[in-house]
């Protein structure tokens, strides 16, 4: 029967030497295990590892297999090899009583040091059985003065078995008696003798191993290496060795890796796409002054969304220096009564300490007020990835501290339907989505506004944006005239998604495993 | 943006103009008319009929109820609002309210009406009740600026006062209790007083509006009486007063009640309210009472600002239908607000209502079309450098929360009462988990780190983010940073092994540094260096201190570093 040279190929250095070794002799020979492994030079765990893949592979057969009992010595016999045997201690111990004529009890055997009072019932019952020791009057034991056979068995035994095993059948009828009364069993585990069994199997080539062994013994001389190294490469010996095939579907071992956060990886697209679309990023504080988060979007210093229980104060210090004094008449004549922006006005008595009130940032929008008061480029387009904080109870949903991806577009041709034009692209380049709806929303800083709805390819119709046109009373007081669009892309839901993620917390996770397990899939 | 509840059969019944005979509507054909609100439906229970809808606009008080939905719908599909009667000024007020002197230093403005003819039914009560919470609570912050109160008008004989009384001085029955109590006794054991008594306990005296037979009505803005101002399913005569401390907006809240009630079937009759001093209405105010002013606005502004050209016939129709009072003139119309709206501050929310009235998906969306150069800041790019190149050195970037607790942004990186433990805290804290920003990343990445001895090691963490640093010398008290911090955690962590990663990042990006001992509490002495560049640090290197361990429970040596990328490209 002829063999691939693939399974040939893929033979560890272990394997081919059992196959050798059986190949050498006439053929059809059975070998036993220990014949094999001594002909073939393996250690046993070698050895055995090299048969169970042989079995497997099927190039080897086993064609017999033969139980022997083997006894061997327990740590106890060990032990009891090198001092002595607690029968015969006691044996010993009733001899020299006899020799000094004292009296000799049970229980002063019992609390000798290092005898377990069972070891010296069951010594003392088997002597007299023997009857080499007799109890006498007053519980006093003497010898007879014969030998014990069990003793000096035992004795024979311990030498014998110290440190090499033993078949059960090499030991005379009366000797594996004692071994049988001394073995460790179930239920009596303190017993010098251990009587395993031992397998013993025959191996011979199957068709496929011998001609795997013809094969091998022709390639013949050629080395098995299994690592080019150095050394081969440098004295050009490689060309002597051959190299052996590994079993390449075999998991690989993990390995530790440097890796983007992929809620990072998420906002990193996000930000990638708005600079192809023409948008420069901005940024600005964490602290902001209430000015900047609310009074310049024109949202009245009694907006409900401004109290305490909706945004962080700072505690020290709790207002900000300076704001720039000309930016903050202009917006606070604007809450007042419109100024010269065309508007009412709110018509409440501006607080200009309220303005220099430090919050933490509690929208991304404050970073296009700062932005929209700086000379702003016209035509321009704006975006920032900002973190924001809102004063609310952490849940599945909820999370004190979030991204907030916003920004703004100033220009001539601005209007309502530019603006709905720019939420097409965010559509089809943000979420890939084709189809929009476009409802009517509210915002205090927005007029008109809208709401983005897009039919996501995975996710199904869902909200993914708001925007508007800045009300002039936002605009006007920091110095721009032309139309803004601004607007704010919601894109926690697609992250989640994209992370195979459902609680909003997960997002900023502690576990590593899961850190380093996630992919993404944008 | 208050969420209420309506019930599909009051709505339809409201839109047909009666309950005999209307039309039962698809839910998503009432989905769609739901944008002319800014209406977004939340939840719909067909056995009840019970519809839960999430109003947006906040200056828009007039359609946080079923009526003010309905009306805002009707008028889209009859073409116009028609004119409330009791508006026409002839009608001659029976009723009167006499505000007494001092009124001014507490709650001053009081306005009201009475409603004939409309028989309670179980929805109108619920709807009644539903509105005077949310407009208190949302439109008149929480009964500050405006509360409302509705009775049983046979029961009250006037003219009624609307005076200040010692809190001890009156006393009468309160809703939700049993017995007779002062007004000092419901500040303090009625559950209304307790939240809302601070808004006018302040000054010693508070208001009260009593009747001619001297019979107290309610004690504004906490509590009606139970005998006068328990409104019941059945009762056809009511009495709605308003009071608060901002006159156009007490006048606005009873004009939506009144339109409410007129809409259901109710014939308005009028309340003069006369003042001990002169008000912006004047010393004698009879409510309802319009207070919209005219605007004319340039029909060019609108197409520019809508970018379509519509023509004046179609922006006037378009308001018409939108409820508007419209005077077409030359290239302008003259608009005016219904008496139930007061939110016209810029012709911008004109130009939203055409927009609304016409519907968004009349207009085609156009491209903005002028070319813009997109790009990142200095910072962003610096930063995204060193994620690459931390990425490259085989580290694993981590994201974090900014604002943590003091306990492991300082406490546990034995950073207590030090420079580098100084940090923006929070004044009104919810959490002490949530009560301070990060001044620095390592605490970031040892949150990790201590969540994570399970992961196979080594751990080689990065994180680059934002920072708030205390700085007296900046105008907002603190210095938003970027800052990159790593590091690496496994048995033989050696402060050589996070050198080289450092060494290795500060050369390409081009920065050169050298280390110096410092003395640092979160690292071992000996062990840990400030990076100086130019002269000036910009981080810390070191092996984390086994202390700082032992209080995060990290049970392995973990050597980092915390740079402040701000700094360096400074």
């Amino acid at each position: 029967m002829d063999i691939s040279s693939a399974v040939i190929d893929s033979l560890h250095p272990l394997e081919i030497k059992v196959l050798t070794t059986l190949g050498a002799h006439q053929p059809e020979t059975v070998l036993d295990s220990e014949q094999l492994a001594s002909a073939a030079e393996l250690e046993p765990s070698q050895f055995s590892m090299a048969v169970e893949w042989l079995l497997a592979k099927g190039l080897i057969t086993i064609q017999a297999e033969t139980v022997t009992p083997v006894v061997s010595l327990t740590k106890i016999g060990e032990e009891y090899h090198q001092g002595a045997a607690p029968i015969e201690r006691v044996f010993g111990a009733a001899r020299d009583a006899a020799g000094t004529g004292k009296r000799l009890t049970i229980p002063d055997l019992q609390t000798q040091d290092g005898l377990d009072p069972s070891d010296v019932s069951k010594a003392v019952g088997r002597l007299k059985k023997e009857g080499v020791l007799l109890i006498v009057q007053g519980g006093c034991i003497e010898t007879t003065g014969r030998p014990s056979p069990t003793v000096e068995a035992i004795r024979l035994l311990l030498q014998q078995l110290h440190d090499s095993s033993c078949e059960l059948a090499e030991f005379s009828e009366e000797q594996r008696r004692v071994i049988e009364d001394y073995a460790v069993k179930r239920g009596n585990a303190k017993e010098p003798f251990r009587v395993d069994e031992r397998v013993t199997r025959a191996f011979m080539l199957s068709p496929s191993g011998a001609s795997a062994a013809e094969q091998l013994m022709k390639q013949g001389v050629a080395e098995e290496v299994s690592q080019v190294t150095p050394e081969l490469l440098k004295d050009g010996s490689w060309r002597q060795k051959r190299f052996r095939k590994y079993t390449i579907s075999l998991r690989p071992p993990r390995v530790g890796t440097g890796k983007k956060h992929p809620y990072r990886e998420f906002l990193d697209t996000v930000k990638t796409k708005l600079v192809s679309m023409g948008f420069q990023e901005m940024r600005g504080p964490l602290v902001e002054t209430e000015f900047w988060n609310m009074d310049a979007l024109f949202m009245p210093q009694f907006h409900p969304a401004r109290d305490i229980h909706d945004v962080y104060f700072v505690k020290q210090p709790t207002h900000a220096s300076v704001i720039d004094e000309s930016v903050l008449a202009h917006v606070a004549q604007v809450h007042q009564h419109g100024a010269a922006t065309g508007s009412t006005g709110w018509g409440y008595s501006f607080d200009i300490q309220r303005a220099k009130r430090l919050v933490l940032r509690s929208q991304g929008t404050a970073v296009s007020a700062r932005t929209l008061a700086s000379s702003p480029s016209i035509p321009g387009k704006y975006f920032s990835i900002a973190r924001c904080f809102r004063y609310d109870q952490v849940d599945a949903t909820h999370a004190t501290d979030f991204f907030q991806v916003e920004g703004i577009v100033l220009g001539e041709d601005i209007n309502f339907r530019t603006l709905l034009g720019l939420l097409n692209l965010f559509a089809r380049e943000v979420a890939q989505a084709k189809e929009v709806k476009f409802l009517p929303a509210y915002f205090p800083f927005t007029e008109p506004s809208v709401e983005l709805h897009v039919r996501h390819p995975r996710l199904g119709w869902m909200e993914l944006g708001g925007a508007g046109l800045f009300r002039p009373e936002v605009t006007l007081p920091l110095g721009v005239t032309v139309p803004v669009i601004a607007w704010g892309l919601g894109l926690d839901r697609m992250a989640m998604v994209a992370l195979g993620i459902h609680d909003i917390r997960e997002l900023f996770t502690d576990n590593l495993e899961l850190i380093r397990t996630t992919k993404g899939s944008f | 943006m208050p969420t209420i509840t309506i019930y599909k059969d009051d709505f339809e019944s409201l839109l047909s103009g009666g309950p005999s005979e209307h039309r039962m509507m698809p839910i998503e054909e009432l989905e769609t008319l739901l944008m002319l609100v800014k209406g977004e439906l939340k939840g719909y229970t067909p056995e009840t009929g019970e519809l839960r809808i999430e109003l947006q606009d906040s200056n828009r008080p007039d359609l946080w109820c079923c009526e003010g939905i309905a009306r805002q719908v009707r008028i889209k599909q009859q073409g116009q609002l028609s004119p409330y009667p009791f508006l026409s000024g002839k009608s001659k007020s029976r009723m009167q309210i006499t505000v007494k002197p001092g009124m001014e230093q507490v709650r001053p403005y009081v306005a009201a009406c009475a409603a004939r003819g409309y028989r309670v039914t179980t929805e109108g009560l619920a709807q009644l009740i539903q509105a005077q919470e949310k407009l208190a609570e949302i439109f008149g912050h929480k009964r500050k600026t405006v509360s409302i109160g509705i009775y049983q008008l046979s029961k009250i004989k006037f003219p009624v006062t609307y005076e200040l009384v010692k809190p001890d001085e009156a006393r009468f029955t309160p809703l939700g209790m049993e017995t007779v109590m002062t007004l000092a006794e419901m500040l303090m054991v009625h559950p209304k007083g307790l939240e809302y008594g601070a808004i006018v306990s302040g000054a010693g005296w508070v208001p009260l509006l009593r009747d001619a037979a001297g019979q107290p009505l309610s004690f504004p803005p906490i509590i009606n009486s139970r005998e006068v101002g328990e409104v019941q399913v059945g009762d056809d005569q009511l009495f709605v007063e308003v009071t608060g401390t901002d006159l156009s907006m007490v006048v606005l809240t009873l004009n939506i009640f009144a339109s409410n009630l007129a809409d259901r079937g109710a014939i308005i009759e009028p309340v003069e309210v006369q003042y001990p001093m002169d008000t912006s209405l004047g010393k004698r105010v009879k409510t309802p009472l319009d207070l919209g002013k005219s605007k004319a606005i340039r029909i060019d502004t609108i197409e520019q600002a809508l970018g379509q050209e519509l023509g004046a016939k179609t922006v006037a129709s378009a308001l018409e239908t939108y409820g508007y009072d419209v005077r077409p003139g030359k290239g302008s119309v003259k608009v005016k607000l219904p008496l139930y709206r007061q939110d016209l501050m810029h012709t911008m929310d004109v130009v939203e209502d055409v927009a609304m009235s016409l519907g968004y998906a009349e207009f085609t969306p156009v491209m903005p079309a002028q070319f813009t150069v997109g790009g990142l800041s200095d910072i962003e790019q610096t930063s995204d450098r060193a994620r690459e190149l931390m990425v490259g050195l085989g580290f694993q970037e981590i994201i974090s929360n900014i604002l943590g607790s003091p306990e492991s942004y300082s406490g546990r990186m034995r950073l207590d009462e030090t420079e580098w433990g100084c940090m923006v805290e929070v004044d009104n804290v919810m959490s002490l988990s949530f009560s301070c920003l990060r001044q620095w990343i390592l605490p970031s990445l040892l949150r990790v780190e201590a969540a994570s001895s399970r992961a196979f090691y080594p751990h080689r963490l990065f994180e680059a983010g934002d920072v708030a640093i205390p700085d007296a010398t900046h105008e907002l008290g603190s210095r938003t940073d970027t800052v990159l911090g790593a590091m690496i955690a496994h048995a033989g962590a050696h402060f050589s092994e996070i050198h080289s990663c450092l060494d290795v990042l500060f050369y390409y990006l081009g920065k050169e540094y050298s280390l110096e001992t410092v003395q640092h509490p979160s690292f071992l002495e000996g062990r840990a260096g400030q990076i100086v560049v130019a002269g000036r640090p910009v981080g810390v290197i070191g092996e984390l201190h086994p202390e700082v361990l032992e209080r995060w429970q990290i049970a392995m040596p973990v050597v980092a570093f915390d740079v402040n990328l701000s700094q360096l490209l400074s």
